[in-house]
């Protein structure tokens, strides 16, 4: 089944079978691997893109359902190597360890900043809690997350 | 001279690649011509193989191979850390649900996921051991071509450490305090699966492995494939998550053995449900005795502890030693003996995890102390600081002396929770602190550092870069040795390619050993600049490197002229620019055989509010203090010990592995709690103690683990203070203290009845 849909700024058509998972497809199929895979179930958020600047997970949405949406993925924040306010809120703060949850929670962030510009430090708890992370401990993003919600 | 570079806030070598998704994981990768790979795994806990059917697999279009032991007839195909009892696929049994007896290639990782869930196991099914406590009673052996211990059976290892007159001392103690405690199976969840892959060509053996051991690894794979250790290359890139899941051969064999049968490059990615049934922490049941003299003082300690190893042995021996010798401190205890005792069951294998077997006996130990205080009716704060093993004194009998001022740590940890001050009603307060034997010693390690031509600085070193940040600190370090720029220096990946042997990444090794290797070959760098520089320029004062230039003496001069030219004066100048620094540390004898590089401390404080409808225990403040000697990194040093406290959380409120019998029933995120953003205490600090006491560059020392210590203790310590439950399980569970304080009631209820009557 043909899917269109923009991807980090381009139009794209995908051929793929009816029951593909977008997670497939970005890694896969267009070699964007900046999109993590960890828990399969949307618990983890390492897989986390925006569609029409929404939060989703990858791993349990069907290629089909991005038709005609505009999907962001990690790899469409940086302008060059200028990177997104996010990004830099995250270098800041030294917000990464092992660097696995990051691109989700980069994305999770940015979700967080579109829906909720005034986020206070409960809401941001909250909002990121779908994004797991094994390493920081989560206070180092979280720092992140209120630079990068002052600055936008 | 004092660090310039070390000590500051730098930009992490690894976080552009790793904010903009560039950063590359071993499940990441792909070469030309790559098929992808499933494991098979038992649906059975024990039994005896009739046979494997894998002809229906075979069968499905784009299947490479379907391989299973038989194939592997004339391979040694066993391997362990200290006992090679695991074969990299199931020989004659299989031992645990989950374990992989069959391995599937093909075109597509759908293809691969088809086929395997076609392969049939036939077997004959043998008494299951659900766990360690059925299996040392058992008359059935799961590996019964190992030693049989004296009283137990399926001992895998039995470690014994004994010092004083442990029994005269409880004759004589005026108090004994004897309890047992429970620590559950726990999982790493490294976030990043295990993931390999393997190509055979004319060289060898190439691969790439998200591991935490590579030379080890290397050295496993040489002896299974009979190749020598120069055929066989282990290229690190980055790994998503170790904390011990990803130390020795975890699936490295078996995707190498899949990769000659197919001769095509082949990867292994695993599910998460699959590294759930990998490696765990070991559940342990820890029983002690504890002696108090009249003066208050623990005169005596006696325990026993059981770690349940799994099916294989994988690091458990190792653990059950460390556990044993661990179990006695951080007190000064003049009569001790500790048994350490890892049992085989038809569990998922049970191996290194953060803490290394330590936040098990702590767990013990912290929360026996505190008990015992409270029967003195003394501080459980002022108890543990009279008593904790002091500076300079010798480590559980005669082990290296204690290097860093533990009650010091305490007071800091309790202060910033406001210990001193009124509790408000309905809370409490506790604190933990813990002691592990930092890792570094007895080893000898290498490292290398080139200084190139235009100035650039090249650091080899064989680290992993599991997040701990050994790419930004030995760039700091070895900006110190040279006298450079910070953004002059890299840091290369590892690859056992050219790169000198390290035992691995675990531990909290890395720092004060390759760390002082790395200062040793920059400051031998900087030596042979500053001859050059004397030669050419006629002074070396004051001489650092700026980017491209030399600069001593008021003077400045590309470094690349300042080579061309000291070659030219003296044709037989053996200056390299390059140099290998060292770090011996296997002199020295201890309890462990060698003597403590240094000590990893952790201390906790913390205060909890219970709900006591719900049972529901909430964490208003939580301090935590790393004496990490001197924080190279200080950025990172506080991550690590924000990451370790928080990890420490989950095995103390909400992760627990849930078994039926043997059967693991919540290897998924889904029913498997770790802690997320929204569980953070309220008020959350973590202190970094630098007294430059440690024997690593600057006075570090090893950090990263201690967050795990203390906490869970503290935390079970606050809920006594705060209820006057006395929980001995973990995890603290909505339900378990609900439980236990329902159960206090109604004791008390009966109290108040009897005095009635
Ligand atoms: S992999 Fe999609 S949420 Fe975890
Ligand atoms: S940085 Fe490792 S999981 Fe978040």
């Amino acid at each position: 089944m043909e899917t269109e849909f923009t991807l980090n700024g381009h139009a794209e058509v995908v051929d793929a079978p009816d029951h593909e998972l977008l997670i497939d497809t970005l890694r896969a199929r267009m070699r964007l691997t900046g999109t993590k895979r960890s828990c399969d179930v949307e618990i983890c958020g390492a897989c986390t893109v925006l569609r029409d600047g929404q939060a989703i997970s990858a791993c349990t949405t069907l290629t089909a359902d991005v038709d005609g949406a505009d999907v962001v993925t990690v790899e469409g924040l940086a302008d060059g190597d200028e990177l997104h306010p996010v990004q830099q809120a995250f270098v800041d703060h030294s917000a990464a360890q092992c660097g696995f949850c990051t691109p989700g929670m980069v994305m999770s962030v940015v979700a967080l900043c579109l829906e909720y510009p005034d986020a206070d430090e409960e809401r941001i708890k909250e909002y990121l809690s779908s994004t797991l992370c094994r390493c920081t401990g989560y206070v180092k993003i979280i720092e992140a997350a209120q630079q990068a919600l002052e600055q936008m | 001279m004092g660090p310039n570079e070390a000590g500051q806030r730098r930009q992490r070598k690894d976080i552009i690649d790793k904010v903009t998704g560039r950063a590359r994981y071993t499940s990441d990768l792909e070469v030309p011509g790559m098929a992808f790979a499933r494991l098979v795994r038992s649906k059975v806990a024990h039994g005896a193989i009739r046979n494997i059917d894998t002809s229906a697999a075979l069968a499905l279009p784009g299947v490479v191979c379907v391989v299973t032991a038989k194939d592997f007839e004339h391979l040694d195909m066993y391997y362990g850390e200290s006992v090679l009892d695991q074969p990299f696929l199931s020989v004659d049994r299989v031992r645990y649900i989950g374990e992989p007896f069959a391995g599937v290639v093909a075109e597509t990782q759908e293809i691969a996921d088809r086929a395997a869930e076609l392969v049939r196991l036939e077997v004959e099914e043998l008494p299951i051991l659900e766990n360690a406590a059925a299996a040392m009673h058992a008359e059935t052996l799961i590996h019964p071509e190992r030693p049989a211990d004296p009283e137990l059976a399926n001992v895998c290892s039995r470690s014994v450490f004994e010092y004083g007159d442990v029994d005269r001392a409880l004759a004589e103690a005026v108090y004994v305090h004897e309890a047992t405690y429970t620590f559950p199976a726990v999982y790493h969840y490294a976030m990043e699966p295990h993931a390999y892959l393997a190509e055979w060509t004319s060289a060898g053996l190439d691969m790439w492995a998200g591991t935490q051991q590579p030379h080890k690894v290397r050295a496993d794979l040489a002896r299974i494939f009979g190749v020598p250790h120069n055929q066989v290359r282990v290229r690190v890139p980055y790994v998503g998550g170790g904390y011990g899941s990803k130390g020795q051969a975890k699936y490295e064999p078996v995707t190498a053995a899949m990769a000659l049968v197919a001769q095509r490059p082949v990867r292994l990615v695993n599910s998460i449900n699959e590294s759930f049934h990998t490696v765990i922490r070991h559940a342990a049941v820890v029983t002690m005795r504890t002696g108090i003299g009249a003066d208050g003082r623990i005169i005596a300690r006696d325990s026993q502890v059981v770690y349940d190893t799994g099916a294989y042995a994988d690091k458990g021996p190792r653990v059950a030693r460390k556990g044993a010798y661990r179990s006695a401190g951080p007190y000064s205890i003049p009569n001790s003996r500790a048994v350490g005792i890892a049992v085989y069951s038809n569990r998922v294998p049970a191996g290194a995890f953060r803490g290394f077997s330590t936040p098990q006996v702590v767990w013990a130990g912290e929360s026996a102390v505190d008990e015992i205080a409270r029967h003195l009716k003394m501080s459980p704060l002022e108890y543990r600081k009279r008593f904790l093993t002091e500076r300079g004194e010798p480590f559980l009998g005669d082990d290296a002396p204690m290097d860093a001022d533990l009650p010091q740590g305490l007071q800091l940890a309790a202060d910033a929770i406001g210990w001193d001050q009124p509790r408000p009603p309905g809370r409490g307060r506790g604190v933990g602190s813990g002691v592990k034997d930092g890792g570094g010693g007895a080893a000898r390690v290498e490292a290398e550092v080139h200084l190139h031509r235009d100035g650039s600085v090249e650091v080899v070193a064989s680290t992993i870069e599991l997040g701990q940040g050994p790419q930004t600190a030995y760039a700091q370090i070895a900006a110190d040795g040279l006298r450079a720029r910070f953004e002059d220096v890299r840091v290369r990946a590892v690859d056992t390619w050219g790169q000198r042997f390290d035992p691995g990444t675990n531990a909290s090794r890395s720092t004060i050993s390759v760390g002082s290797a790395v200062y040793d070959a920059a400051c031998q760098v900087y030596a042979q600049v500053c001859d050059a520089a004397e030669q050419v320029m006629g002074t070396s004062q004051d001489l650092r490197l700026d980017g491209p230039d030399v600069v001593a003496g008021g003077q400045r001069k590309p470094f690349v002229e300042v080579l061309a030219e000291v070659r030219r004066l003296q044709p037989d100048w053996l200056g390299s620019v390059s140099a290998i620094g060292v770090q011996d540390t296997t002199k020295g004898d201890g309890p462990l055989g060698y003597s403590s590089s240094f000590y990893e401390v952790g201390h906790s404080a913390v205060e909890v509010e219970v709900d006591p409808e719900t049972g529901v225990l909430t964490l208003v403040k939580c301090a935590s203090v790393a004496d990490v000697g001197f924080a190279i990194n200080p950025e990172g040093c506080e991550g690590q010990d924000e990451g370790s406290t928080v990890m420490g959380l989950g095995h103390t409120l909400y992760e627990e592995l849930e078994f039926n019998g043997p059967e693991l029933i919540n290897p998924s995120l889904v029913d498997y709690r770790v802690p997320r953003a929204e569980d953070l205490p309220h008020d959350f600090h973590t202190i970094l103690l630098e007294n430059r006491d440690g024997p690593g560059p600057f006075g570090s020392k090893g950090a990263g683990e201690g967050g795990t210590l203390g906490i869970a203790p503290a935390v079970a310590n606050a809920l006594e203070d705060a209820t006057g439950v006395r929980i001995r399980d973990l995890p603290l569970t909505p339900e378990r203290v609900w439980r236990a304080l329902r159960a206090h009631e109604e004791a008390q209820q009966l109290n108040i009845a009897e005095d009635r009557s």
